[in-house]
């Protein structure tokens, strides 16, 4: 583009361009009637770029700067604060800690098992379920979780809809995942209550002795029937109720729960010492003792008693 | 305090009167000397050094741009040397790998490389021909004169935004098939605003906004000033383009 200069003045001079604007520039010692190609032109005033009311655009910040701190806190609380917890038992114990929006914040191994079972998993940001899918694989292929094993999820959450909806989605994800590959036991505790829910996951070679009790539910609050009516319905309702539900595994003609056996937690239900001690000495025998196959032995032998049940003193 | 406030109303008045702008420039050239030569490191020599005009520019900026809110005068007017300085340097930096036509040439200390040289042109006919335009500016700032405007007022009242100049373009189209305009024009000393609109579809407030301009451009396009028409090659493509 080439400019005409039209007037000159010490500060300035005017310059015509080829499309009819008549421009200020830099006296770079032209004369008039001179062509000029690379002039060094006035600038607009700055000020009309940035009128726009300083207020206005303070107040607009101001705006944004509120809704990004409520939609901040929102995302803040729904993902980055620890919500519930899963506590996953096999043999491993895993707490799982989550956020409301059921998505693993943190995963902590509690017992050296479940350490191990941790060693290189990377699970945050994972849904609860993917994570526990992932680690029941884990447990398998590393040998905590076998045929006729049983996992426990212990569930703590500080709402019921919370809870009953993790349950079963926990159950209903862990059979699905392990269906047609092992059978093993589910058990779901509400960690405030004590409540216990089982399951069994089905495998094909079992499926039609099992089909009839896939699932069988046992509420210690309701639990009016059963095992825990004989021992000590006073107190320690929690280990009574985990005791009652693995009982239901026993009658299954499955080969394998040795853990599975119904004496082992009973034992401290009715007991006359320690801390679920009712204060009554019970010399005589109570309710589990005639259900038990090895009675007789052991009123006899308490020495060779492995599952030292009975305190006949 | 009373210095700011001074100085303060001397600038608001170099604003709006280029006469008082160039009064208040030339009353503070020491202080624009002295801007430039920071960045120079060196005394600037007027008339020699292209980076005191460019100071200069700016120190005009820096009044137009000026208000309150922006701090003391000589402070924004002292950043905005410098940063015109700073942008007109990097400009140049661009040439630098250029040989300037000023060195000399070979071991002959007194000829300019420059001297050396054979341009096509002819530098007489370009002298002549710049004689010529001269005239003929000379002439229209007289005719211009009539109609009490200057050319610095026009070059205030020039449109900035493009689709403002093609509404002008129109208006100066429109007077072109009409001449009769041009001539009502010089009898009254007065733009035909309500008739350029009428027929150009162009909006009266623009007309009326841009009145200078339209009288210098109406003017450019009467009798005469075939030099400075024959630089305006442009000023006519985008309106027949649309």
């Amino acid at each position: 583009m080439s400019y005409i200069v039209m007037e000159c003045h010490s500060s300035y001079a005017i310059l015509l361009d080829e499309e009819g604007r008549f421009l200020k520039a830099a006296n770079l010692h032209y004369e008039v009637g001179q062509t000029v190609y690379d002039p060094v032109l006035m600038r607009d005033k700055p000020e009309k770029r940035f009128r726009p009311v300083r207020w206005v655009t303070g107040g607009a910040a101001a705006i944004a700067a509120c809704f990004l701190l409520v939609f901040g806190m929102n995302y803040y609380q729904g993902h980055m604060v620890s919500y519930s917890s899963i506590y996953l038992t096999i043999n491993p114990e895993v707490q799982m800690n989550l956020n409301r929006q059921g998505e693993v914040l943190e995963l902590i191994g509690t017992n050296e098992d479940g350490k191990i079972l941790l060693e290189g998993y990377e699970g945050k940001g994972k849904d609860k379920v993917t994570v526990t899918d992932e680690l029941i694989d884990r447990a398998i292929e590393m040998g905590f979780l076998s045929e006729g094993g049983q996992v426990s999820f212990s569930i703590d959450a500080p709402e019921e809809a919370v809870l009953s909806e993790y349950s079963k989605e926990l159950e209903s994800e862990v059979k699905r995942h392990l269906k047609n590959r092992l059978s093993i036991t589910i058990e779901i505790i509400d960690r405030q209550t004590g409540d216990t829910e089982t399951s069994t996951t089905e495998n094909p070679g079992q499926s039609e002795n099992r089909s009839s009790q896939a699932t069988q539910e046992t509420q210690s609050g309701e639990n009016s029937s059963g095992v825990s009516q004989e021992t000590g319905r006073e107190s320690g309702q929690e280990q009574q109720s985990s005791a009652v539900q693995q009982e239901t595994q026993a009658p299954q003609q499955q080969p394998q729960p040795q853990q599975v056996q119904p004496s082992e937690p009973a034992v401290y239900e009715d007991t006359d010492y320690g801390s679920d001690n009712d204060g009554i000495t019970d010399y005589n025998q109570t309710a589990p003792q005639s259900q038990m196959p090895q009675t007789s032995e052991e009123e006899e032998t308490d020495y060779e008693d492995d599952d030292d049940e009975e305190e006949d003193d | 305090m009373r210095e700011g406030r001074d100085i303060i109303r001397q600038v608001e008045a170099a604003r709006d009167d280029m006469q008082a702008a160039d009064v208040f420039i030339r009353t503070y050239m020491p202080f624009i000397k002295a801007e430039t030569a920071k960045f120079l490191r060196r005394p600037p020599v007027e008339g020699h050094d292209d980076e005191l005009s460019i100071a200069m520019i700016a120190f005009h900026e820096a009044i137009c741009g000026y208000s309150s809110a922006r701090g003391a005068f000589f402070k924004y007017a002292a950043m905005l040397i410098k940063s015109r300085l700073i942008d007109y340097h990097r400009k140049e930096q661009r040439h630098s790998k250029v040989i300037s036509l000023e060195t000399p040439a070979g071991d002959d200390e007194e000829k300019a490389l420059g001297d050396t040289l054979s341009d096509g042109k002819d530098h007489s006919e370009e002298m002549t021909v710049r004689e010529a335009t001269r005239k003929e500016i000379e002439e229209l700032t007289e005719q211009m004169k009539e109609f009490g405007v200057s050319l610095t007022d026009v070059s205030d009242n020039c449109p900035k935004q493009e689709r403002t100049l093609n509404a002008c373009r129109k208006a100066l189209n429109y007077a072109r098939e009409n001449p009769e305009i041009f001539e009502e024009l010089l009898r009254t000393k007065r733009l035909p605003a309500a008739r350029l609109c009428q027929g150009s579809g162009a909006e009266r407030k623009t007309m009326e906004r841009h009145r200078k301009y339209m009288v210098a451009l109406l003017l450019i396009y009467t009798n005469g000033y075939e030099i400075i028409r024959g630089h305006l090659k442009q000023v006519m493509k985008g309106v027949t383009g649309r």
